[in-house]
């Protein structure tokens, strides 16, 4: 029971190590590109989320001051300004990454890693 | 003006060259070059003037806005930072220089203005993260040299350089995502993100939660680990590097790699500390990954054939010797790992232009080939050479200088097992550089007709070379020009 209380109080954690570890799953065995680049993305996911998780108080309240009130807890804003600089990164990744993989099928006509792969070996690159 | 700016004004020069350069020319002409030319010009003399600053002054702190340290940007400059900016900034204006002739050979013609935008935004990151003096911007500073690095690999229209730039993105990524994770565990202890008062932090809560700050330093050293290329996360190096053209190719094996051991030298000694790290152990993880990567990179580089794979995979060797200095964490051993910084630096970008001149001239890439080779292209094969020969260790040049810090800093630091790791890598390196030496220079080609020739390349391109050649023996016999500001900045690190 202890085990379960802990667990539940801490799901944010345990979510984002989750995905992280799904994400990373996807990017290792999958030899499609594209599923590639979208574990690549449930990984910065699952970072954003645990960010954000450390920065939030139960019970907190948008951290805008309010004159006159004294006792009101604010949520740690900086997580999630730091968070929005790291969806723009993640996000030109992606781009570049999907732009690749355009270039990438117009000259093997595959988007599976390995078939490129096989191609390579056949010695048809140069 | 006051010169405490001087660093940032390094960094924007960079970065307003770079992206307006494509906005306001179409051509790449003279003028262009003058352009690129003189940026690096004015900044090399600030960053030298930042350099004697620091040097007389002592290191300072650049706060962005008077935000203060707990919430603001802040830049440390200290004595090794405003070095590794000079390096970082003499040797890319070198070999830029280079490349103004050489990529015509490499790249369409209306990609040459792109090309130098992506090197201006590659330079810009790389004095970022030299500078930076907080987590977060090192990761964003990561994240922009991680895509300009993939982009000057795939500016290069090839499929091989398509799939090389798409494997190291995704590896690339892997690794700074790890590093992030890192960042945010330990975020979740200290609640700063800026290096000291992390610093100041971690030393109340460290034996509190031991397991976090292990856990995190550990994806961090994986994250850069990738990024840097130790040895059983390598996979991604010998492509990039070598279908690279070669002017990127010298660029990301002399410099980029060597900003992430800065990096990882900042978070071990300026994060952690050297006790807390030693109470981890985290500095015995780095010393066996250190050694693996020293012997492995070598015995791959043996079993190629194509002269910039081999280059790639010594380069997995090299960056051994750094991550065991800043293993065996004495004042020493850390300096030691600092100046093969600087070494390898210099040998391994005369190594890659000497091998890009050969390609340029010859069209060869098969070592098997080389035969002769020494007296059609003399000047390109000496600097090789030269460089081959500070690889394998040879007095005189600088590569024997680092190996012998370090070999000396093993001993004292009573680790002289590591000693035995120096030797092995050093002979394996001979193993494959000395066989180039000999064909090139005794073995005899058939076809050729002269006996003797002057290498038939553009000027830029041999005076870049030579004036690394120069450097390599200048800084070979009188190590001490650099050792001296090396060794007053490191017990900064360890202390």
């Amino acid at each position: 029971m202890e085990l379960i209380k802990e667990l539940l109080d801490h799901i944010n954690y345990v979510g984002s190590a989750t995905l992280f570890v799904i994400g990373l799953y996807t990017v290792l065995t999958h030899s499609n590109l594209l599923k590639k680049v979208i574990g690549i993305n449930i990984m910065e996911t699952s970072i954003f989320l645990f960010f954000v998780s450390i920065g939030y108080i139960s019970g907190g309240i948008t951290p805008i001051i309010i004159p006159g009130s004294e006792d009101i807890i604010y949520v740690n804003p900086l997580p999630s300004t730091l968070i929005l600089t790291g969806i723009v990164v993640a996000l030109s990744i992606t781009a570049y990454s999907l732009s690749l993989i355009m270039r990438l099928y117009k000259e093997y006509g595959t988007l599976d890693m390995d078939k490129i792969m096989e191609l390579r070996s056949d010695g048809q690159d140069e | 003006m006051n010169s405490i700016h001087y660093p940032i004004i390094i960094m924007l020069l960079f970065l307003i060259v770079g992206v307006s350069n494509p906005v306001i020319k179409k051509k790449f002409d003279n003028i262009e070059k003058s352009i690129l030319m003189s940026t690096f010009f004015v900044a090399i003399a600030l960053a030298f003037y930042t350099f004697l600053y620091v040097n007389i002054e002592g290191p300072f702190f650049y706060n962005f806005g008077n935000w203060g340290r707990k919430f603001g940007i802040e830049f440390a400059i200290d004595g090794f930072s405003s070095l590794l900016s000079l390096l970082i900034l003499i040797l890319s204006a070198i070999i830029v220089w280079y490349s103004f002739r050489d990529i015509g050979h490499e790249m369409d013609d209306e990609n040459f203005i792109s090309y130098y935008t992506i090197v201006f935004l590659l330079i810009f990151s790389m004095l970022g993260i030299t500078f930076s003096n907080d987590l977060f911007n090192i990761y964003v500073f990561m994240e922009i040299l991680s895509l300009t690095s993939c982009g000057i690999i795939s500016i290069k229209h090839k499929r091989v350089n398509f799939l090389a730039s798409f494997r190291y993105l995704i590896l690339n990524t892997l690794g700074s995502l790890s590093f992030f994770f890192g960042i945010a565990l330990l975020y979740m202890v200290t609640g700063h993100l800026n290096i000291v008062e992390m610093n100041i932090a971690i030393q109340e809560v460290w034996q509190v939660t031991p397991t976090n700050i292990l856990l995190a330093t550990g994806f961090m050293f994986i994250g850069l680990a990738i990024k840097s290329a130790l040895f059983p996360m390598h996979v991604w190096l010998p492509d990039a590097h070598s279908s690279a053209p070669s002017p990127s190719s010298a660029l990301l094996s002399g410099l980029v790699v060597k900003v992430y051991i800065f990096t990882m030298a900042k978070i071990v000694f300026n994060v952690l500390g050297k006790e807390i790290s030693q109470a981890l152990d985290i500095d015995l993880f780095l010393s066996i990954f250190a050694a693996i990567s020293m012997i492995m990179g070598s015995i791959f580089a043996i079993a190629q054939k194509d002269i910039k794979r081999m280059l790639a995979y010594s380069s997995v060797a090299q960056i051994g010797y750094m991550f065991l200095g800043i293993g065996i964490a004495t004042e020493l051993g850390l300096a030691a790992g600092f100046f093969h910084i600087f070494s390898h630096a210099l040998m391994k970008s005369a190594l890659f232009l000497s091998a890009g001149a050969i390609i340029y001239k010859k069209d060869l890439r098969d070592i098997s080939r080389f035969d002769g080779l020494g007296y059609e292209l003399p000047i390109s094969m000496s600097v090789f050479t030269i460089a081959a020969l500070g690889m394998i260790g040879i007095p005189g040049i600088v590569g024997f200088m680092s190996k012998f810090y370090l070999a000396e800093a093993v001993i004292l630091a009573g680790k002289p097992y590591y000693v035995v790791v120096i030797l092995l890598s050093s002979f394996l390196n001979a193993v494959y550089y000395l066989p180039i030496i000999i064909s090139a220079f005794i073995k005899k080609d058939p076809d050729r007709e002269k006996i003797l020739e002057i290498d038939d390349i553009p000027r830029s391109m041999y005076t870049s070379m030579i004036i690394i050649g120069f450097c390599m023996i200048l800084f070979g016999m009188f190590p001490n020009l650099l050792m001296n500001t090396i060794i007053n900045v490191v017990p900064t690190f360890i202390n």
